[in-house]
């Protein structure tokens, strides 16, 4: 065996695993229907249209065929677009149907008919909590609300808030799919690490997104999630 | 951003590469090993030392180790990984089969270590020498598209290592036992580390087989204020520690050509891979 050869031995015997592929990512989730469009309460004889968005089972929204029930058609009924027509004082549910690609999901709301004035709409509050599903140190609640005069949404943690500052490239993202960033709004690298603060998100709207997720990006990993109600 | 390059193995070479080294080699003797070097991880060890899944990351170089003896007591040591190349896998959805992150790679030179050893005890079945080695920044620390791509930690630092060795046999078969202790001086707000190891090795086959076993631990000293609260996702390498296992075999083919292959793994650890580097290469003895 020549020298060089022999010099060849170590750079050909390693290169051939050197090379990158795929990690396939289980990020099937289940097939979700969100009323994304909604009132509480209307004035006898005015009307309002309802909205859905129907997420896939990866979180991606598709359009769908969504049918709609008035779960009392005297106090309102509604129409194959989503308008509602409030017809007389009382409550009745109403509710959204897809079948999905493999399930059938629904969603409901509440709404109120009233013979008076409806004052305007209250702003939205959702509240969660924030754990780790690593071993990283993760967790607290937060908040997620409209802003009155302002466009997006206001994220504030609360002063148990806690994150891992070992962790590198910690990055947090809004999303319908907890075990992906696809299709995610990412809000930017995590940089207050303990302690109330507040993030204020001009482009999302409240209804966009259903889950906080917490993701390292240099590891591609999840690190941890939040789920508001 | 810097080493991920560091914090995925680098350190692990360090291993391999200590062969032999607490012998000096006497004037104009020398030793030089061509090797190849791959490691490719989808866990590693967090912070709180568990095990946490991470994108499959890989790091592969293509290095010398070169020791030279420029008297009786002195030698001139280095690690030149005039190759280095570290890579992540696409992502791809299991449901859609859509890529939703794109891997990445990158190639350069990696970070070049350089020193000197000095024979302080040179008896026949005991020696004892300290070693004075400087970490130069001369690989990748920011490469990619998100920064987090390294071949070198971006830092200069110098380790000093004393490291006492000793001779026998067992029947006929020749041994060796050689263990070190070192303090790794970090720059640049990472922090210092402390490191101790053992190797024991044998003649397995007279003049032609060696086998060894070997012990690395490093100790982080939690001294460093880089951390992500100061310089978010700048942290890698930093505050590092493990528990690594190795066995290294290698033949003779001649009185100056052999070949060596190793593998080590961290059997503990923090911020460090979960997983097994392989070496191979081509030594020649001057």
């Amino acid at each position: 065996m020549s020298t060089r050869n022999l010099l060849l031995i170590p750079l050909l015997s390693l290169l051939l695993f050197a090379c990158s592929g795929e990690d396939i990512v289980d990020d099937r989730i289940d097939e979700t229907l969100v009323l994304t469009g909604t009132t509480s309460t209307l004035q006898v004889g005015s009307s309002f249209t309802f909205e859905a968005r129907y997420l896939n089972n990866v979180g991606q929204e598709e359009p769908a065929t969504v049918l709609w029930e008035s779960s009392d058609d005297t106090v309102a009924s509604i129409n194959e677009n989503g308008l509602v027509t409030a017809l007389a004082a009382g409550n009745t549910q109403i509710t959204a149907t897809v079948l999905g690609n493999d399930l059938v999901v629904t969603d409901t709301a509440s709404l109120n008919v009233v013979a008076g004035m409806v004052q305007d709409p209250m702003l939205i509050v959702k509240t969660g909590s924030i754990m780790t599903t690593s071993s990283y140190d993760l967790s607290g609640d937060y908040t997620i609300e409209e802003v009155e005069n302002t466009p997006g949404v206001r994220l504030t943690f609360a002063s148990n808030y806690v994150a891992d500052t070992a962790l590198p490239g910690l990055y947090l993202y809004l999303t319908n799919n907890p075990n992906s960033i696809a299709g995610a709004y990412n809000a930017g690298p995590v940089t207050t690490f303990n302690g109330a603060h507040s993030l204020d998100l001009s482009d999302v709207q409240i209804n966009d997104y259903q889950y906080l997720l917490y993701w390292c990006d240099p590891f591609g990993v999840k690190v941890g999630q939040g789920t508001a109600n | 951003m810097t080493t991920l390059a560091r914090l995925f193995g680098m350190l692990l070479l360090f291993a391999f590469a200590k062969a032999e080294a607490q012998w000096t080699r006497g004037a104009n003797q020398g030793y030089f090993k061509l090797s190849a070097w791959f490691l490719e991880a989808d866990q590693h060890y967090t912070s709180s030392g568990e095990t946490d899944p991470n994108a499959t990351r890989g790091q592969f170089n293509v290095n010398l180790y070169a020791e030279y003896g420029i008297s009786d007591r002195w030698d001139v040591v280095a690690y030149v990984p005039f190759f280095s190349r570290t890579y992540q896998n696409d992502q791809v959805s299991g449901v859609t089969g859509n890529v939703i992150t794109e891997g990445d790679e990158v190639n350069s030179i990696g970070d070049i270590d350089v020193g000197v050893r000095y024979g302080i005890i040179q008896k026949e079945k005991f020696v004892l020498a300290a070693t004075l080695k400087l970490g130069l920044p001369t690989g990748e620390s920011s490469g990619g598209v998100d920064g987090s791509y390294q071949t070198g930690d971006g830092e200069f630092n110098q380790l000093l290592e004393l490291s006492a060795g000793t001779s026998f046999k067992i029947g006929t078969i020749p041994w060796y036992a050689k263990a070190y202790t070192g303090f790794n001086n970090r720059t640049d707000g990472f922090s210092d580390e402390f490191r101790v190891g053992a190797e024991v090795g044998s003649n397995m086959v007279p003049e032609k087989l060696w086998l060894a076993g070997r012990l690395n631990v490093v100790e982080s000293l939690q001294n460093g204020d880089r951390n992500a609260q100061n310089s978010n996702g700048s942290i890698f390498a930093n505050n590092i520690e493990y528990v690594s296992l190795g066995a290294e075999v290698n033949y003779n083919l001649s009185d100056r050509w052999g070949l060596s292959a190793a593998v080590d793994t961290a059997v503990s650890g923090r911020i460090v891979y979960a997983a097994p580097s392989y070496t191979a290469g081509v030594f020649f003895k001057l």
